[in-house]
Order: structure tokens, then sequence, then C-alpha cells
């Protein structure tokens, strides 16, 4: 189920991936919060939320009231693109990687005609793939703290509130690498395998925004793996966080090693196309 | 027997890709794949490694069925594939240190030889090197790994000829160390001088087997008849056989030493006589060139 050799190879492959995210997440929540404090919302707050209409409130999740206390203006990072299509985009490129990817490149033949088994090829880079992930997070983490401890509302916010919301950007990355790579997994061109992850994380976006505003189709919401992944509701503090981090988390990495698990198994089982 | 397959078959939805494939590779022997694209000698090898499931019949590799034991075939089993590709951000030190790690059974030093005998820069990056050069590390990688059996789909490939006679060389020292080899290829005068036996395969079907000593005995006997000619004596059906008799011209395919057969072609009434070796070339063409389904399959 391990293999020394192809880790090393999972983590060369890569690093290139992990030091731009390393500098992004490093650099992003310094960058957010500077920008964040250089506007004044307790001036114009009330007239601003008034203004919004209250249906919006829905696509956020939380009271716009909540959204506007430093807390919630600090939250707000981990919904930001910066965030989410960089989670995105390291779920994706690692699961599409896992077969497709290496298929499509002729790497896996020599690989896999050496005596390693191809569980342990595919469970070694999903450890590898999720270990990444853990590293991003903890630098996220990290910077998350250091910005709020050092910045202006280092007396007003307190940094570990922020511990379940980079929880759930794991459990995002985790769900939706193990997606990719039951994906990559059935499939032999990664081109297709993305091109599938692209069409999925479209459709899911759209029914937690159908979700969200029809009452008629609110059902659709639950269909959507982005219904569980609500960072913003996680910095209430307490121990209501932690228990709805353990529901969201529950989710998206349940999905995310059931995913892995049937990748697993299809990988073992199928045909290998000779590469073209 | 090292390799034995029993009408091993592979069909896909729209073609049969091998089609009751029944052979047997004996240990020791450098053992010859032949065919044209897509007469399913990748097929055979890919199904021997277990890369793909058989739809029929099974294979076996040093008593491993290859089907539900593929790792303890692969763990006998040394592949170098049609089209290697490696890892191209690695240089050349890099994919020799990273395949002796993931088998035990490739030596880093040995690798390291291989690849300094085919002439190679190993300190050069995977994605820098040549379709050649990479096929060169390729090689280094397989050729150093002690496996009881060795499959070469088309080793030569993009080669220059001193790394290929280079390759034929380390082949040959590969069987002189009891490790047996299967050697599939386009090049009928490689295959000749370094197989001790072929097959030829032809759209999925193992056409004809060929002995190569048997077939260096060979001599393919053409003259034109100034008389008439009755045929081959039963004494002699065992020796030679007739391949052509058209007009005045007659085609002789003598099995055996020629000696045997002089004293009866001194006797026939022959003209403009030629003599020559059949040389594979000649077998492979009778099931390749244009359709010729008279020879059937073995």
């Amino acid at each position: 189920m391990w293999n020394t050799a192809i880790w090393r190879r999972a983590w060369g492959d890569q690093r290139a991936l992990v030091l731009s995210l390393t500098a992004l997440w490093g650099a992003f929540p310094w960058i957010y919060l500077w920008l964040s404090a250089q506007i004044t919302m307790s001036a114009f707050q009330d007239v601003l939320l008034r203004a919004i209409p209250q249906e919006w409130q829905k696509l956020s999740g939380v009271p716009f009231a909540e959204v506007a206390t430093p807390a919630g203006r600090v939250a707000l990072a981990f919904v930001d693109p910066v965030i989410v299509l960089a989670a995105t985009v390291w779920g994706i490129t690692r699961g599409s990687d896992a077969v497709s990817g290496q298929l499509e490149r002729g790497t896996m033949e020599m690989v896999l005609a050496s005596p390693i088994r191809r569980t342990a090829v595919f469970v070694t880079q999903a450890l590898a793939a999720t270990g990444g992930a853990a590293l991003l997070c903890g630098v996220l983490l990290v910077s998350v703290w250091t910005a709020v401890a050092s910045g202006p509302w280092a007396d007003r916010v307190e940094p570990a509130r922020f511990v379940p919301a980079v929880a759930n950007v794991f459990g995002l990355m985790v769900c939706l690498g193990g997606i990719a790579s039951l994906v990559s997994a059935a499939d032999s061109h990664r081109w297709r395998t993305i091109g599938i992850m692209c069409g999925f994380y479209v459709l899911s976006i759209l029914a937690k925004l159908v979700g969200r505003l029809s009452t008629t189709f609110s059902w659709v919401g639950a269909l959507s793996v982005l219904e569980v992944y609500e960072p913003q509701r996680l910095v209430g503090g307490g121990a209501e966080a932690w228990w709805l981090l353990a529901r969201y988390d529950g989710v998206l990495l349940g999905i995310g090693i059931a995913a892995y698990v049937a990748g697993a198994v299809i990988f073992a089982r199928r045909d290998l196309p000779a590469p073209l | 027997m090292i390799v034995r397959t029993d009408r091993l078959t592979k069909r896909y939805t729209r073609f049969t890709a091998l089609d009751a494939c029944t052979l047997e590779v004996r240990r020791g022997e450098i053992f010859g794949l032949l065919g044209p694209n897509g007469a399913g000698k990748t097929t055979l090898l890919r199904l021997l490694l277990g890369f793909i499931r058989p739809t029929a019949g099974s294979a076996h590799v040093a008593g491993c069925d290859c089907e539900h034991d593929s790792l303890g075939v692969r763990r006998r089993t040394a592949y170098l594939p049609g089209e290697a590709r490696l890892f191209r951000r690695m240089n050349g030190h890099g994919v020799l240190d990273f395949f002796s790690r993931l088998r035990p059974a490739c030596r880093r030093d040995t690798a390291a030889r291989v690849a300094d005998r085919l002439g190679l820069d190993c300190t050069r990056q995977v994605g820098r090197m040549s379709t050649g050069m990479r096929q060169k590390l390729a090689l280094a990688v397989v050729l150093a790994t002690e496996a009881e059996l060795v499959i070469l789909d088309e080793p030569t490939a993009n080669l220059d000829p001193t790394a290929r006679a280079e390759v034929l060389d380390l082949v040959t020292e590969a069987r002189a160390a009891g490790r047996t080899v299967i050697f599939s290829s386009h090049v009928l005068s490689e295959v000749e001088t370094a197989c001790d036996r072929v097959v030829i395969l032809r759209a999925g079907r193992l056409v004809h087997e060929q002995s190569i000593e048997h077939l260096r005995r060979s001599h393919r006997i053409s003259a034109r008849l100034a008389g008439p000619f009755e045929g081959v004596p039963e004494a002699l059906a065992a020796h030679v056989s007739l391949a052509e008799h058209r007009d005045d011209r007659v085609v002789l395919e003598a099995a055996d030493s020629l000696p045997r057969l002089l004293g009866w072609l001194a006797t026939l009434p022959l003209e403009e006589m030629q003599v020559e070796p059949v040389g594979l070339g000649a077998v492979y063409d009778r099931f390749h060139r244009g359709s010729n389904d008279a020879h059937g399959t073995i």
C-alpha cells in the first residue's frame, strides 16, 4: 500500500505547485487584511446593509451583520477566489495526474512494469496529494494567524477562530482530489478528466446557487459538494463551530476518501491501454 | 518453459487483437516476436505483464498466472515498452535512482554501466534528451534488472547503428547469464542475428514458428527447367519441398544440409541454378506479402 520511491516522485511532481501556492497563500491573508482594514465599515455599515437585498443574504450563508464584523471580514478571505480556486486547482490537478495524466504521458508504463501493486501506486500518490493539501493548509493557517495577530484587529479577533475555516479548506481539497482521482482512475486522457471535473465543479456551484435562491428547488443544494464548504460560518468560535466543522468535513472527507477507495479499486482492475 | 500461453485471446468491441495464441518460451533462449503493426505483438506482451486482462485463455510466466498474479510475474520480469517514456523533469541519474529504488532487482551500478556502454550522458534532463537517448536510458534500466525474463518491445528503434550493435551484445550477454529474452522487433536482420526461435503473428493470430538454427541450414534453390520435372522423390520429401513450379521455373526449399540433395539435383534438367540461404525475410514475406492464407496457422 506504500512505496517510498513513488512518494518521493509524487512530491517531486507536485513541488512546483506546492511552492507557488505556498507563496500565494502565505501572502494573500496579509494583503487581504491590509486591504480590508483600509475600509472603515462603521461609517456606512448600516446604510450598506440596508441597501443590499435581503434575498442576497441567502448566498452568503451568514447574516450580513456578521459579515461586517472584523472576524466576518477576515472569514470572507476563505470564500475569496484566491483561496477557493487555488484549493480547487490543487484537487483537480493532483487528482487528474494520478492515473490518466501518467497514462497520457506514458510514464505509468515502466512504473507498472516494476513489481509494485497498482493500489500501492494509487494510495501513495493519494497520500502525497493529501499531505500536500495539509502542508498548504498549514501555510494558510500560519499566514492567517500571524496576519490577524499582528494586524489592525489584533485586539478584536482571536486567530484561533480561523482553525475550523482552514480545516474546511482542507476538506474541500481532499474531496476534490478524491473525486478527480476517481475520474482519472477510469480515464486515459488527462484533458478529459480535467474537463469532467470542471463540469462537475460548475454544476456544483449552480446547484448550490439554485438551492440557496429557490424555495421550490432548495433540495438541489444538497447535491452540491460546495454546500458543505462554508468557512465563513465556522469563525464564530466555541463548540458550535467545531460541531459544524465536523459535519462539513465529515461529508467532504467522507466523499473524498470514498472516491479514493473507489478509484483504487477501478485502477487495480482496469485494462491499461498502450500509450498513444 | 518460462512462458506458456494457452489459447490466449484479447477481444475488444470491434476487433480481436489476439486470437487463441498458444506458445511456449523455453528458459535461456532469445525468443523473437515478428509481425507488422497491429499483428498483436504488443497485446501479447501486455497480457503477459497483466496490463490487460484476457478475454479467453490463460498465460503463465515462471509459473505465475499473468491475470491473477501479475505482481509475481513482474517480480520475475523486466519490460521495455515499445515507446519508453520517462519523467521529463528528472535527469538520467534521477531516473536510474528512481527505478533502482522501485525494484530491488535493478542494480544502480549496473544500470550506470549499461548507460555508459550505450554512450548515454546521464547528467542531461530527460526532457532535453533525444528519442534515442531516452530509449538508451530505458534500456539501461531494463537491462540492469536481474530478472529471469527480459521482454524488449522494439528495443533498437530510434538507435544509431553502434548502439544497436551494443544492444544486441547486451541481449546475447543476458542469454549467456541464463536469462530468457523475448525480443519483439520489425528489424528482421536483428531478429535473425540475435534470436534462437521466432514466431510470426498476423492479424492477432500466431501463424508460424521458426527455429533460427533450422533456418540457417535451409536453402532456396531456384532454376530454369530444361526438361520435365517429376516432383520431389518420397525418399527426400523430409529434406526438400517444392515451393514453386510455374512454366519452366522451379523453386525448391531445402530444409536440411545440401550435400544430401546434390546427387538428386545433378539428375534434374536444371539450368541457371541459384542456391541461397532462405533467410528470415523470405519466411516473413510468406505471411505478410499480399494475402496468403494457404499457409494457415500452426
